[in-house]
């Protein structure tokens, strides 16, 4: 493992495990709030149950949440101290904001998770809105701060020095909306699935009937609308990449030769010797309709860029192509359930489905996260810096990765393990 | 004007990092003393631990993601050096953070409360808490020791000595008695139960006896690694008055331990604690770090100024938010004295 390697194994890692909780933290309060400002409105106590027992797998998330956050905000100058000296002034505009909503978000929580009894429930309840509220923003400002990467502007090199710092429009960046809009929305998926299908479980289980059922519903409706905006959302998100990142959407494509009428592949395997896509399906002119609403549009292959510039395409292209399906699958069962919904009937086969797809959000938002990340090599920032002039001078980087490695399994292992005795004990 | 608010930058990280050290340290502190023999009470100092901090914790621990973002917006070249020549001290502190804070929360939020895995959350809890702080104590003792060598290309002279030696890690052991102290002050004012306050209160006159032998300590340490520090802290006038005041205080504060006035104790070992640190920088100021080619400033590693206007105003507005709410936040818990919830 060579320490370049080692060292975007670690930061890759660190971000993966952070994402999950992150997801969680900016979107789960708003589940919560929705049953609580049921039973403040009903005053049914299963709501207040409910909250409850989602307020304790927040208090736990949000908690490893805040930990792996703080390691990644080390870690960007542990592991990037280049990138950090350059990047630093520019981006650091939404690290700032991203930081004080972060903090409201913690003081937030801990009036929520303690203040019951104490404070004004209207108040309280408002409290636990604020911990998605700013949640929810501080996500949208680290999500702008990595589009930079991706799009940077906003300053002027001359003669190797930076000069013009202009950090509102870095932080503006052009592909800011897209990525923070796309990042949002697959939280909102993702968590409401994952709790979907918890809740479902233990529905057909048997266990808490009404609670469950309850809880479904909720977590349904955030999957749901979320699913179906999803789709559009993405494709906006990819014609953009098309215009910015060309080599991006290229490797996403496995698309080796520019070219007008360009197929778009359904699976496939890319051969980066032979340049061309193996075994897949190709629907002719769909990538240059998708990509520019036009079937005779150009599309800029990898043949554009030198082969030392070009991303990593195998796995960009399977990272991409499993997000999308996941993301089609997701929306085909939104509407499933959105239309029995509508028809008051709920099937137990639709449940079942829900169940099984039910940790699927979260394989694409790794999978979405791989193919901006991965897309973007060798870039760290794009065309300006590459990821190896980044690189800390500190030796022995595969250490720093096994560490962190064993330490977020571990505390991954018992996340889970906490969760299931919650569940086991409460619904 | 670009200086002007390079100093309001520097205001915030210092009140930034007093803030971490006088709250988050008493966080900290909190899991030393449950290292210390509970004579019988173990239960009922969790308890007390539980709901004192669960609350707060997490906003406690924001002070140290506000300092890194300011220096790594704000000033980036000092916040290079220090990532890459503490790498180590920073990883040590890193895994420390992690380990602490999760291991609290599961804990507190475990279904099940009693067994095995609860023993597991308080030792894990408990030993993260000492060796965070050790490591915390360590990185401030190695920023201005001047053993900070970016461009040296051996391993030990580029990321061991910078860290490596008596003084670092009398420094360590100075902090964590510090944050114990300021944990038995602050639990001493908590408990409800009058045995658990007497055991406070001791803990508190051990723990103001232990920061004098151990800030006694890092001056030896400080003289033995060739730093002088003692000197140079009666040299220079912020610093002795600091040090003067932070010693005078040790009296009084002895003499409201004993009468256990709650506010006014917690408010002294406060700035008791703030005059440390205010001696501290007033004695490097205005150096980020010192490295064997001499110190960086913080007006030399400043970022342009467009980003230090944006860093300005980004806390300034956010300031708006956070202190009014972490006002309401102390207002709702520590103004009545509930207790457990």
């Amino acid at each position: 493992m060579t320490e370049l390697l080692a060292a975007r194994l670690s930061m890759a890692f660190s971000l993966g495990f952070h994402i999950i909780f992150a997801a969680i933290g900016m979107t789960m309060p708003f589940l919560m709030s929705v049953a609580h400002y049921k039973y403040l409105k009903t005053r049914e106590t299963q709501y207040l149950e409910l909250t409850k027992m989602w307020m304790k797998g927040v208090a736990i998330l949000f908690a490893v949440g805040a930990v792996s956050g703080t390691v990644l905000s080390f870690e960007l100058g542990l592991l990037w101290p280049n990138f950090m000296k350059y990047a630093g002034p520019i981006i650091g505009m939404p690290f700032s904001w991203e930081g004080t909503a972060f903090f409201l978000e913690a003081v937030a929580i801990g009036i929520f998770l303690y203040g019951w009894g104490k404070i004004n429930e209207w108040v309280h309840w408002f409290t636990g809105l604020l911990v998605g509220v700013s949640g929810f923003a501080s996500g949208i400002f680290v999500v702008a701060a990595n589009s930079w990467m991706n799009t940077p502007q906003g300053f002027e090199i001359v003669n190797g020095d930076i000069i013009h710092v202009d950090p509102v429009t870095a932080m503006f960046n052009p592909a800011w909306l897209h990525q923070s809009a796309h990042m949002q929305i697959a939280a909102l998926q993702a968590v409401g699935f994952a709790v979907a299908g918890i809740h479902a479980y233990l529905y057909l289980k048997g266990r808490n009937v009404a609670i469950n059922l309850k809880a479904f519903k909720i977590a349904m409706i955030f999957a749901a609308l979320s699913s179906l905006a999803q789709p559009l959302v993405g494709h906006f998100a990819a014609q953009r990449v098309a215009v910015l990142q060309p080599a991006k959407l290229a490797a996403m494509e496995g698309h080796y030769h520019t070219s007008k009428q360009a197929p778009l592949y359904i699976g496939g395997i890319p051969n980066d010797e032979k340049e061309i896509m193996e075994y897949g399906i190709p629907i002719p002119g769909a990538l240059s309709f998708l990509a520019f609403n036009d079937f005779d549009a150009e599309v800029i292959g990898l043949d554009q860029f030198p082969k030392e510039e070009r991303p990593p395409t195998l796995i960009t292209h399977i990272s991409f192509q499993i997000m999308v399906a996941i993301g089609t699958l997701l929306a085909g069962i939104g509407a499933l359930y959105l239309f029995f919904l509508y028809k008051r009937d709920l099937k137990d086969w639709l449940l079942k489905i829900i169940i099984l797809v039910s940790p699927l959000g979260f394989i694409a938002i790794e999978a979405g996260w791989i193919t901006t990340e991965v897309g973007r090599q060798p870039w760290i920032i794009y065309e300006f810096m590459k990821v190896s002039e980044a690189l800390t001078p500190v030796p022995g980087m595969r250490y720093h990765f096994f560490l962190f490695f064993f330490l977020y399994l571990v505390l991954g292992i018992l996340t889970i393990w906490l969760l299931k005795r919650q569940v086991d004990h409460h619904a | 004007m670009l200086e002007l608010m390079i100093y309001v930058l520097l205001f915030f990280v210092g009140a930034s990092i007093v803030l971490y050290v006088v709250l988050g340290g008493a966080d900290y502190g909190a899991g030393i003393l449950e290292l210390l023999p509970s004579k019988g009470n173990r239960a009922a100092q969790k308890k007390l631990i539980n709901s004192a901090m669960g609350p707060v914790w997490e906003a406690n621990h924001m002070w140290l993601v506000i300092v890194v973002v300011i220096l790594f917006m704000g000033f980036p070249k000092a916040f290079q050096n220090i990532m890459v020549s503490l790498h180590l001290p920073m990883v040590a502190l890193l895994l420390g953070i992690v380990i602490r804070g999760s291991t609290f929360t599961f804990r507190h939020y475990d279904a099940k409360q009693t067994g095995k895995s609860q023993k597991f959350y308080s030792a894990a809890f408990s030993l993260s808490s000492l060796w965070t702080s050790i490591w915390l104590g360590i990185i401030a003792a190695s920023l201005f020791r001047g053993k900070i060598n970016p461009s040296s290309l051996d391993f030990v002279e580029a990321y061991i000595d910078p860290w490596w030696g008596f003084f670092p890690f009398s420094m360590g052991i100075f902090t964590s008695v510090i944050f114990a102290y300021l944990s038995a002050v602050f639990l001493a004012g908590e408990a409800t139960d009058i045995e658990l306050k007497k055991f406070y209160v001791r803990r508190a006159s051990y723990g103001n006896i232990g920061v004098v032998i151990t800030g006694g300590l890092v001056f030896f340490s400080s003289y033995i690694d060739g730093q002088k520090l003692f000197i140079q802290f009666i040299q220079h006038p912020i610093s002795i008055m600091s040090l003067l005041f932070a010693s005078l205080s040790f009296g009084i504060l002895w003499f409201f331990i004993e009468k256990r006035n709650v506010w006014l104790t917690r408010l002294l070992a406060s700035i008791q604690v703030g005059f440390i640190l205010v001696g501290w920088f007033a004695l490097n100021w205005p150096n980020a770090l010192n490295t064997v080619s001499g110190p960086i400033s913080f007006f030399e590693a400043a970022a342009p100024e467009p980003t230090i206007y944006q860093l300005n105003l980004a806390l300034l507005i956010g300031s708006l938010f956070i202190f009014p709410s972490l006002f309401y936040l102390i207002k709702v818990f520590k103004s009545q004295n509930s207790g457990p919830n």
